[in-house]
């Protein structure tokens, strides 16, 4: 089994479409500056980096490679240095990434960090469009909207989820992020708002589509013996997995379920001893880049049976004051730095466990979700955080 | 804690330059069957697969959700390292020595699909380098320049190993340029930035390489021939040009350190039997002897001059033929490990030499500002 890991530092930059007040160095080093300076720990301190973006979506290709020096200055140089890139899921591939570096017994002291300038994109979609097959699907203008809007349609035509169930995911969502300094958007409005909002890709509207969004995060992942030495409360890491589904999105012959996390989930929960996600979870942040997702999500990690997700909307148990509240960050809807975002969500699981969500804390969080796809809807990654060492 | 890794198969294409209508994941297809025959393995028998790359480079954005189906990641856990696949390859290493995996199939992969200058050029920062026009090959000229004036190192003499390598890539089957040249030839050649000339910089090539791990716990049920991973570090140095000595591959030094510290090498030259570096051009050949301690500064011509780095020599140098016979762009460096695993384990046909330890670098050769980062792996025959 492989040697315990924990997290004991967190660093987020303010968001924003066009963060032009910065050049990337400094983007990058707000939140590596701040992980750091959270975990106690100096630059000489961190034997390794690992670093995620998604290339095509920023202005200059591998920018880890200008921003080497930024990875908190130049007590960065000559140290190990490694790239990834997965799609939406980068973020989350970078957090295994850091795990397997400490996990292996190569480094104790790991620096992940992840970053994206989406406002450097002339149009988002157009970028995503080119990751499908340009001979069989990328006529068809397949990008992520499109195969949410897919998700989406079969689910209310199977499960008789509603419009005003996406409506209502949005407005939970948005309320979140009015807690969190580190959110995109901040926004409050209601259902009836948010149905009013412009139609992008049927059912979806503007209100249940995530921003594009320039920022960075940061984490510090190290072993036990300096998890102890560091921190009073760290976030240990329990279970930890990635999957890889098909590429054709036409050769998945359904969209009402997400089938691969199910997959993923059965893996990780085993890793992580978890039988009974609903009740022993206390907080998940999940990769709702579209507001059906988050309700496939649901179904998929076993929160509810499948279908039944549209009813855990409804009857709050995913809201703040729920049983299991779900994105207290205000998720990706409120927040979207593409390859970043991955990132962000174990930083906001890590953060509840560790208690330092400030104003969006959730009580006496033990045990934290943390979840990102990516691809055509083919990759995911889960880490589960837990106050307990394996 | 960390367990053993060890290499029990390699498989890969035959290299070649662009003209067929396979896309780049059916490359990697190839490679990974191939990598699965010689170890004996089916694709069942892979716990995780590990990409390598560049998206702008494949011109397509997320280009491992075609790249690790292909090579037999379906359902399985994997990520993509977006570097040279000897980065890849540390991350595969790092999976099994961790006791979460018992095998490890990593990928590299080379096309001709996009044009490798525009591609670096566009990772230039936009405000300091962009403006000047430079992409890859520019800024390794830069090196090769300072190189050459700081030690006197002449146009013949960087010659000698391009003739040198070209020499021994005619001999591995799976080389893309297959001829033998001449020094002439070399210095007949034009010039792309000086003091680069054609046959001094690598071509395209068009091919995959697929290495498999395993931990020690599983190799025996597996193979009856294996290498050792005796020691593994990579590296990264600034990006700004002026923050560097140009003439020095300090990414190198760094990375070869941890490596030969690991592995227990304190006279690398001595010490290793044959190795397979990243020849990015052929001063980089020359300025990596240095870098991983094998001669003193500016010295290094005097090692291809003697032999010493020949076929006959006591350290032969890039049998395989090197990067200047075939360049797979993102999977060069682990085509380096993968050639060095073949020589400790006696099955490089045609270009084999008597060897039980070897040493692969890999570096970060179409990103980054100047040879940025790099990768180094010991090798020693399995037993």
């Amino acid at each position: 089994m492989p040697r315990p890991v924990a997290i004991i530092g967190v660093g987020l930059t303010r968001c924003s479409s066009w963060r032009r007040d910065v050049l990337y160095p400094e983007l990058v080093y707000e939140a590596t500056s701040a992980a750091l300076q959270d975990a106690g720990v100096t630059p000489k301190d961190v034997e390794a980096v690992v670093y995620g973006s998604m290339d095509p979506f920023d202005g200059v290709n591998a920018p880890e490679k200008w921003n080497v020096d930024a990875c908190a200055a130049a007590g960065m140089l000559g140290k190990p240095y490694m790239k990834i890139s997965t799609g939406g899921t980068t973020g989350g591939s970078t957090a295994l990434a850091a795990y397997y570096h400490v996990a292996s017994g190569l480094y104790d002291v790991v620096l992940a960090v992840a970053s994206q300038r989406v406002g450097e994109s002339l149009e988002a979609q157009l970028v995503l469009n080119t990751a499908v097959d340009p001979v069989y699907e990328r006529g068809f203008g397949v990008g992520a909207i499109t195969i949410g809007a897919i998700q989406a349609c079969s689910h209310m035509h199977l499960y008789g989820t509603t419009e005003e169930d996406l409506a209502l995911v949005s407005v939970r969502n948005h309320e979140n992020a009015v807690n969190n300094p580190y959110a995109h958007l901040r926004l409050k409005f209601g259902v009836q708002d948010a149905l009013a909002s412009a139609m992008l890709s049927w059912p979806l509207r503007l209100s249940d589509c995530c921003p594009s969004s320039d920022g960075a995060c940061a984490l510090i992942f190290v072993s036990a013996e300096r998890a102890r030495a560091l921190a009073e409360r760290p976030a240990w890491v329990r279970g930890a997995g990635q999957i890889t589904d098909n590429y054709f999105a036409g050769d998945r012959p359904w969209y009402e379920d997400w089938d691969s996390l199910s997959m993923l989930a059965r893996r990780v929960y085993r890793m992580a001893k978890i039988d009974d996600p609903m009740r022993q979870l206390d907080v998940a942040e999940l990769y709702n880049a579209f507001t059906i997702q988050e309700i496939l999500e649901y179904e998929a990690l076993g929160f509810c049976e499948k279908g039944k997700g549209a009813e855990l909307v409804r009857q709050g148990v995913t809201a703040m004051d729920g049983q299991l509240p779900v994105c207290p960050s205000g998720g990706v809807l409120s927040n979207n730095p593409i390859g970043a975002t991955g990132l962000i969500r174990v930083a906001e699981a890590a953060l509840q466990v560790m208690g330092k969500a400030d104003q969006r804390q959730v009580p006496d969080v033990k045990t934290a979700l943390a979840h990102a796809w990516g691809a055509t809807i083919g990759f995911h990654t889960l880490m589960i955080l837990d106050r307990e060492a394996p | 804690m960390t367990s053993r890794v060890c290499i029990v198969g390699v498989g890969q294409t035959h290299h070649r330059g662009p003209g067929d209508n396979l896309a780049y994941y059916e490359y990697a297809f190839q490679a990974a069957r191939s990598a699965l025959d010689d170890a004996g393995l089916r694709s069942g028998d892979i716990d995780t697969v590990l990409a390598s790359g560049w998206d702008v480079l494949d011109g397509r954005t997320i280009s491992d959700m075609h790249i690790v189906p292909a090579a037999g990641g379906y359902l399985k856990d994997s990520a993509k390292v977006a570097d040279d696949g000897i980065l890849a390859f540390a991350y595969g290493y790092m999976r099994i020595a961790s006791g979460a995996f018992e095998t490890a199939l990593v990928v590299g992969h080379g096309h001709a699909e996009s044009p490798t200058e525009l591609v670096s050029h566009v990772a230039m920062d936009p405000f300091f380098y962009r403006p000047l026009g430079v992409g890859a090959t520019a800024t390794l000229a830069l090196q090769c320049c300072d190189y050459g004036a700081r030690y006197g190192v002449s146009e013949e003499q960087a010659a000698a190993v391009v003739v040198k390598n070209r020499s021994q890539g005619a001999n591995n089957p799976y080389a893309h340029l297959r001829s033998p040249v001449t020094r002439d030839q070399v210095l007949a050649s034009e010039v792309i930035a000086w003091p680069l000339r054609e046959l001094d910089c690598r071509p395209q090539s068009v091919g995959a390489v697929a290495v498999i791990l395993a931990s020690e716990d599983r190799v025996k049920r597996i193979a009856s021939r294996w290498a050792t991973v005796e020691g593994i570090g990579w590296a990264a140095e600034s990006y700004y040009i002026g923050a560097s000595e140009l003439s020095r591959l300090a990414g190198l030094s760094s990375a070869a350190q941890r490596a030969y510290g690991m592995a227990g090498i304190t006279k690398p030259f001595d010490q290793l039997d044959v190795a397979e570096v990243h020849d990015l051009t052929s001063y980089h050949e020359l300025m990596a002897y240095e870098a991983l301690g094998w001669a003193e500064e500016g010295t290094s011509s005097r090692l291809v001059e003697e032999g010493a780095t020949g076929m006959e020599g006591s350290l032969p140098v890039n049998p395989s033929g090197g990067a200047l016979s075939t360049d797979l762009g993102g999977g060069t460096g682990l085509a380096r490990v993968a050639e060095a695993a073949l020589q400790v384990v006696g099955k490089a046909d045609g270009h084999q030499v008597e060897a039980r330890t070897a040493l692969a670098h890999g570096a970060s050769a179409l990103t980054g500002s100047v040879a940025q980062s790099h990768g180094v792996v010991i090798l020693r025959r399995g037993e």
